[in-house]
């Protein structure tokens, strides 16, 4: 198998400042991105406001002074995209600053789309428009009503929904348990120029990843570099790692009741596994046999087997180690989906894992790993999750770490996967 | 055999092209460094030809609502087991999906690309299909039926075509309804399978990094019926002027109208290259009208009727073409009477030139991005092909699209006869 590509390749180009610079060469794709993160602890106190900072940068800076203005400009970047977004990994929350434009070898003319697109970046994210030295007021009364709704609206997406809530459920009163986009309540607290402080610590002094990623070139590169430079950043904060064991407790047991056709079971786990340790590698083999994909015995029985749901998956938390099985049922079928689920991971336990399922799932993980590599965006987050994990994987090294999982590490493993919730989100008639 | 080869030099692709005595065509665009090979089996066949007469016949055929999906559910099993499996075996991810025009089997892999194509054109020409396994899908679909049941984007879909369209099929779910279902037999099933599985009425993509004479040599093997079959006949209902009604709306557990808006468009048997014309310009206009660059789409954000969620697209086939547009609103009728005071009044002073220039550009540069992706790649592809063009074409298209020929159409399509809404609610007391 050929790993030699330059997508392997993802350099740490240069680092100051808390701000560290990603450069991945690849000249197959036609576009090339640029991605600033901004990383903070996951806490109450700085979740919301973290949330609300991005969705008030993207309303205006000093040189385009409204949305509108930012929409026209990107149009004339021959249709240069620009996003952010706020995510949780573990107990990390993370800003995302993105932009992409075509390679300028497509456009037809004499352009210069990376470095116009990496000062709008920097731009929308240093210099925003200001009226008396703070956030526009409208813009930001305008943001947080947005806010409010996004946080209202997580319930419209059941199957998500379903799988969030378990989450939470499980790690009460953990930083985990706090939603990414933060709480209506605290929301409701946060004064202008409160926000205004927090932004500028968040420019200070969280730490920050830049990857630059299609076919750049050196001298666009530096020219980059030297203006995140320029920046004014000290007392760079020192982010936690998330607790991963917790003690044993019994199992806990969640109805949430809304007006739904489906029945939603979803049931949490303590993996008891962080991903810098050894046994993370047979985890994920584990989790593939149990449920990650075609192959796993989740699909198999609850769905080919038995008709009983049309999806049925498992998935990790890796950074903060989870594991969450979830399906879609009819509402009377729950308690038998609930148990041929769990029998699912009892088998592994029992060592009962078939050379197909052990095959099939190192071949898939296979497969996942390989196709990351077509995808700009896939080969940014995996090395972002990297870092956050504390571990140096190449796609190669873990791809040869999971092919060595043996069977027996595989039921080691299970065995220390332990049950914590179980929740059912079902009809109002119930 | 003979293989045709296209350059499209501005986009720096190419386009292999063979063509089998069966009629069917097949296609290879390969995409050199990719580990995606992503392998596409189509046939001209979707939820809405559910009344046909087909060759060799001289009497109409009437299927069940939902059929097409559940044949492409179906076509996994073989007697030696499901496909699924075996694809799991190399580590491939089979897929497939059905729309309204037609159905997908597909696979993507990174390794051992021959084997898994030779299994994708010998299952789709050999189907195994028993009463047994037909009745144990249905709890499987039911359950697919019910998650959509339970998701409002779709639903306020599925409602505005109901509100476009008296009798056509396109109103109807592309997995039909747990009662429809429930007629669905072998025998029907088969008799779809042999009207619409017939090369003649088929195409083979592949796109990735593979070696296109081989890849079409297979094709050249695999393909066992060399007959042309005569024409299938598909009816539709007779097309009506005008739509069924201009408002619909449902309750769910959202918390926030969802809503989706729209004009039916009326067709002049648009095919081919005219067909991706009419398609181009009208999502230009839509971009002129509502896009996140017009004053329109600013005012509404910031009065707070709209939010990011906000979208629009059109969709254009033989029979049916609508534009729709839509998202979450905490007032939808607001959303719409400024949406059409504004095509009013655009009606009355013109079209902006530059704008038109702008956008043309931008499409055109997010139109290359896309390249960047062998799914996407495919996706544009197939539906192009059925419609009688290449996605290729597209690119021609932005060079034939004319100012003149964009105010002609915007008088046409934003046709307020033609114009309907469909609104998701909150239920009372959620």
């Amino acid at each position: 198998m050929d790993f030699i590509s330059s997508e392997e390749k993802v350099d740490l180009i240069d680092s100051f400042n808390g701000i560290e610079v990603y450069r991945v060469a690849v000249e197959k794709f036609k576009t090339n991105s640029i991605n600033i993160f901004f990383l903070d602890n996951l806490s109450k106190e700085n979740a919301t406001k973290n949330a609300l900072i991005p969705a008030v940068l993207r309303r205006g800076t000093g040189k385009h002074k409204s949305f509108r203005e930012i929409a026209l400009y990107l149009e004339e970047l021959y249709g240069a995209s620009f996003d952010c977004a706020v995510s949780k990994k573990g107990e990390y929350q993370i800003m995302q600053y993105y932009i992409d434009h075509v390679s300028d070898r497509y456009t037809g003319t004499d352009t210069n789309l990376f470095d116009d697109c990496f000062n709008l970046l920097l731009e929308i994210i240093t210099e925003p428009l200001l009226e008396n030295g703070t956030f526009r007021k409208d813009y930001l009364d305008q943001e947080k009503d947005n806010l409010k709704k996004i946080i209202e609206a997580r319930m419209n997406d059941k199957v998500q929904y379903a799988v969030e809530r378990c989450f939470e459920e499980m790690c009460k009163g953990e930083p985990f348990e706090i939603y990414e986009n933060g709480s209506i309540e605290d929301l409701n607290k946060i004064q202008e120029a409160d926000l205004f402080n927090h932004y500028k610590y968040i420019l200070e002094s969280l730490p920050m990843k830049v990857f630059i990623s299609g076919d750049t070139d050196d001298n666009k590169i530096q020219s980059a570099i030297t203006k995140l430079k320029k920046l004014k950043r000290s007392n760079i904060k020192d982010l936690s790692q998330p607790v991963i064991s917790k003690p044993k407790r019994d199992i806990n047991y969640v109805t949430e009741k809304l007006d739904v056709s489906q029945g939603k079971l979803s049931i949490g786990f303590r993996t008891n596994t962080a991903p810098d340790e050894k046994d993370y590698y047979s985890l994920v083999v584990f989790n593939s046999i149990l449920g990650g994909g075609i192959h796993s015995k989740l699909f198999q029985n609850v769905r080919e087997k038995e008709s009983l749901a049309y999806y049925a998956f498992s998935r990790l938390e890796k950074f903060k180690g989870l594991m969450m099985i979830s399906c879609g049922i009819e509402i009377n079928q729950k308690d038998k989906a609930k148990d041929l689920i769990l029998k699912q991971v009892e088998d592994i336990r029992q060592g009962n894992i078939s050379d197909y399922e052990y095959d099939s799932s190192i071949k898939s993980i296979k497969t996942g790993l390989e196709s990351l590599k077509d995808s700009q965006l896939a080969i940014v987050d995996f090395y972002l999750s990297q870092k956050i994990s504390n571990t140096r994987d190449t796609l190669k090294s873990l791809y040869e770490k999971f092919e060595a999982v043996t069977r027996d590490e595989i039921v080691e493993v299970a065995k220390k996967v332990e049950l914590d919730t179980i929740y059912f989100l079902t009809s109002e008639n119930q | 055999m003979e293989i045709k080869k296209i350059n499209y030099s501005k986009v720096n692709e190419e386009l292999y092209i063979y063509e089998h005595e069966s009629g069917l065509k097949a296609f290879v665009i390969p995409k050199k460094g990719y580990s995606k090979k992503h392998a596409s089996f189509a046939t001209y066949y979707g939820s809405i030809n559910n009344r046909f007469i087909a060759p060799y016949e001289d009497y109409e055929t009437s299927v069940p609502d939902g059929i097409a999906h559940f044949l492409e559910h179906k076509l996994f099993e073989q007697k030696d087991g499901s496909v699924m499996d075996k694809y799991s075996m190399t580590g491939a991810s089979p897929n497939a999906y059905t729309s309204f025009t037609h159905t997908v089997y597909l696979f993507s892999c990174t390794d051992k690309f021959d084997e898994n194509f030779d299994m994708l054109l010998d299952y789709v020409q050999n189907p195994y299909i028993t009463e047994e396994s037909v009745e144990k899908e249905k709890g499987i679909i039911a359950q697919e039926i019910r998650m959509y049941d339970d998701d409002p984007n779709w639903r306020a879909f599925f409602n505005l075509l109901g509100a476009f369209y008296k009798e056509h099929p396109v109103r109807i779910d592309i997995a039909g309804t747990v009662e429809s279902i429930s007629k669905i037999n072998k025998s029907n099933l088969m008799k779809c399978y042999d009207t619409f599985y017939h090369p003649s009425n088929m195409v083979i993509l592949v796109v990735g990094d593979v070696d296109p004479e081989k890849t079409l040599k297979k094709v050249a093997e695999g393909i066992k019926t060399t007959e042309h079959k005569p024409e299938i006949k598909r009816i539709f209902p007779k097309s009506h002027k005008g739509i069924n009604k201009n408002y619909v709306e449902q309750n769910l557990s959202v918390s926030i109208p969802i809503f989706q808006m729209g004009f039916k468009d009326e067709l002049n048997g648009e095919k081919g290259f005219d067909s991706l014309k009419r398609e181009i310009v009208v999502k230009l206009l839509l971009e002129m009208i509502v896009g996140r660059s017009s004053s329109l789409y600013n005012e509404l954000y910031e009065e707070g009727l709209i939010n990011s969620s906000f979208d629009s697209d059109y969709t254009i086939e033989e029979d049916y073409a609508f534009s729709m547009f839509g998202g979450e609103s905490i007032d939808p009728l607001k959303v719409k009477s400024k949406i059409l005071n504004e095509i009013k009044s655009i009606k009355e002073k013109g079209l902006d030139k530059k704008s038109f220039d702008r956008i043309k550009n931008s499409m055109k540069g997010r139109f290359i991005k896309q390249l960047n992706s062998v799914e996407k790649i495919s996706h544009l592809f197939i539906p192009a092909y059925f419609k009688g063009a290449t996605m290729f074409d597209y690119f021609d298209v932005y060079d034939k699209i004319t100012f003149e020929y964009a105010s002609e159409v915007f008088l046409k399509h934003f046709d307020e006869e033609n114009f309907a809404l469909s609104v998701i609610k909150p239920i009372k007391g959620d």
